[in-house]
């Protein structure tokens, strides 16, 4: 795949990660086998300016699949490609054009928002006067600007989360990669956190996440791919997948057929 | 720019904490304070009011020089031709000093030259290195003594026992030795008090992964953080050796500026550097060890393993005796070892240098596996 810019601005094929167990770890997955299959030759597509949304149990290989999206950890087969870059052979340029963000991210509370947005804007080299423009309107769009100027370790769960959010696209990325958005949040930060996705796609960006809450695909997601085992075992839009029955009910159909037994 | 804002924060975090700075400053007035303390119950004597009563064996013109230099009514002279009884008496504290001159001893010192046949006339000194006037004593007669060089010997009978110390009067000369333990010690936790939150509460947070996933290089992160971690330890490290500086004169009870007189710049520019030198490379092997934890409290656990180690190293060179120079090239020893070279004015320029080149290079090799343990998937994420 070249560098071309194409509607489909993250491509994932074929793609297989495979993890070794430590004892503890077999102990935890009551298994003896070594090896851990995470993400078995998973394949899809997202398109610009949509949200799609990786739907799986605990274990099914979404967050090994972000990870390897963000270039935190490389495939052992296949590929992706983020806005035409491969994330093995280009790491460096996936990077310039992502975003991402976790709900396990704990900013240092010593730091002020302003500080730290800065501070990242220079790790993705933004220069002083984009940096600038761009924490102006970030902040004011979801009012930081307030607080700018306060430690984190005083600002309200809902705040820190908008601040984390925004430090996330701070560079102005094509492609904001969340994994588990709303994961172990209280309604009204995961609110904070659900708003922030949608003001993304009406600004024009591509979001791919990672959940396991069928109302929040629901909500949010243009396109959902279903994982289980590390497989893709649906893709597409929720009327294609679910027709007239909701996410939930398709899903554990779907879960049932596969895992050959209910939940 | 990213190197810079990486090693920004860390100064920024620093400075604008004023527990932080606490702690870093902390080591060095600990040191002064202790040592000081310790001194000041050690040297409780002034040596103007030490009265010197000697044993003298044998006739001397040098005893007279003696007497000069110990000052005016300081010294008498009592003579004595049991020479057995006269070191008991010694060995029990009851007189400052023995001294054994050898029949005709002046004429010995008249006639003696190196061609000739007979062996060298000598002196014997029997004294307590542990009492403070038994030992200024010794060193006042070496002192006069020393000026007639080559001519005779002085307790030259390897052995024989001429300082009749007991085990607790070697506490001063231990203290010296155990000196660099301390320092590296107190270095170690001041290190460990930064460095820890640093990294593995960057990882604990999540934080690092965000910073992983941007477009900066491992090493700059690895870099980011070490140098200036390594800069506010050195801070740390400076108090430290003020510390020193200021209360070993009080330890051995005497004036600061005698004490930097007699110590040499030289000396003390090369304990700078082997102190500023060993900085880099404890915050190095600590962040190895944050690195690899999955959080801060689990760094805490392995850094106290770490610290146990370091202690080890640090006090087999402290107590192992005639260890060779060898050991300049393990880490950790070779700072403390050719510290106490430095201190005990055992000085080689050398093995210093050799020690500091090191402690740069191990920082080095350790900065490399930092980066790669950055982009280890095992270690990052443990998968």
């Amino acid at each position: 795949m070249g560098t071309e810019i194409s509607d489909e601005i993250v491509k994932v094929e074929a793609l297989k990660k495979t993890f070794t167990l430590s004892k503890k770890q077999q102990k935890i997955e009551k298994t003896s086998a070594t090896k851990k299959v995470a993400v078995n030759e998973l394949s899809f597509v997202a398109k610009r300016g949509e949200i799609y949304g990786l739907l799986g149990p605990n274990g099914a290989g979404k967050t090994t699949t972000l990870r390897i999206l963000s270039t935190l950890i490389k495939p052992d087969g296949g590929d992706a490609f983020v806005c035409g870059h491969s994330v093995v052979r280009e790491p460096q340029s996936v990077r310039d054009k992502i975003g991402f963000m976790t709900s396990e991210l704990k900013l240092d509370g010593f730091f002020t928002p302003d500080y730290l947005f800065d501070f990242f804007g220079k790790m993705h080299g933004v220069d002083n006067e984009t940096l600038k423009a761009r924490k102006a309107e970030l902040f004011s769009k979801f009012g930081i600007d307030r607080f700018a100027e306060v430690r984190v370790k005083d600002l309200s769960t809902g705040m820190k989360q908008k601040v984390s959010l925004v430090i996330s696209i701070v560079h102005n990325p094509d492609v904001v990669i969340f994994d588990e958005p709303t994961n172990g949040l209280d309604v009204l930060t995961a609110k904070v956190v659900t708003d922030f996705l949608q003001e993304l796609k009406t600004m024009g960006k591509s979001v791919i996440l990672s959940t396991h809450i069928f109302s929040l695909v629901e909500k949010l997601c243009d396109r959902v791919g279903i994982i289980i085992d590390g497989k893709t075992v649906a893709n597409g839009t929720l009327k294609e997948i679910c027709g007239k029955t909701s996410l939930e009910e398709k899903f554990f159909e779907i879960y049932k057929n596969i895992k050959g037994e209910e939940v | 720019m990213k190197l810079s804002a990486l090693m920004k924060k860390e100064f920024h975090r620093f400075f604008h904490d004023f527990r932080l700075i606490i702690t870093m400053v902390l080591p060095g007035i600990l040191i002064y304070i202790i040592y000081s303390l310790m001194g000041g119950v050690m040297n409780s004597s002034n040596p103007a009011d030490f009265h010197y009563k000697v044993y003298v064996s044998g006739q001397s013109q040098a005893t007279e020089i003696i007497k000069l230099a110990a000052g005016e009514g300081k010294l008498e002279y009592i003579y004595v031709s049991d020479i057995e009884s006269a070191k008991q008496e010694v060995k029990d504290g009851k007189v400052t000093a023995l001294m054994v001159f050898s029949e005709n001893f002046d004429e010995e010192i008249d006639n003696y030259s190196p061609e000739s046949e007979l062996g060298k006339p000598s002196v014997k000194i029997y004294y307590r290195s542990g009492n403070e006037e038994s030992f200024a004593f010794y060193n006042i007669a070496t002192t006069v003594l020393d000026s007639f060089k080559n001519k005779f010997e002085i307790n030259a009978n390897a052995n024989e026992r001429f300082d009749y110390s007991e085990t607790s009067d070697m506490a001063k000369s231990i203290m010296s030795g155990i000196l660099p333990f301390i320092v590296v010690i107190m270095i170690f936790s001041s290190c460990m008090s930064i460095t820890l939150e640093s990294l593995a509460g960057e990882k604990e947070r999540g934080t690092l992964a965000t910073i992983l996933a941007t477009s900066v290089k491992r090493r700059d992160i690895a870099l980011g953080k070490i140098l200036p971690l390594s800069c506010i330890s050195a801070i740390g490290a400076a108090s430290s050796f003020l510390g020193i500086v200021l209360s070993m004169p009080k330890l051995i009870g005497t004036t600061v500026e005698n004490f930097v007189g007699g110590f040499g710049f030289s000396s003390y520019l090369l304990l700078l550097l082997l102190i500023v030198s060993i900085v880099p490379l404890i915050v190095a092997l600590i962040s190895i060890v944050s690195t690899y934890a999955r959080s801060v409290k689990e760094a805490s656990a392995y850094t106290s393993v770490l610290m146990v180690f370091v202690m080890v190293l640090s006090l087999v060179s402290s107590f192992v005796p005639k260890i060779g120079d060898w050991v300049i090239a393990i880490p950790i020893i070779n700072t403390v070892y050719t510290m106490q070279n430095i201190l005990m004015l055992n000085i080689s320029v050398w093995q210093c240098l050799v020690a500091i080149g090191l402690n740069i290079v191990y920082t080095g090799l350790l900065v490399f596996a930092i980066s790669k343990m950055l982009s280890s998937e095992k270690i990052m994420f443990g998968t």
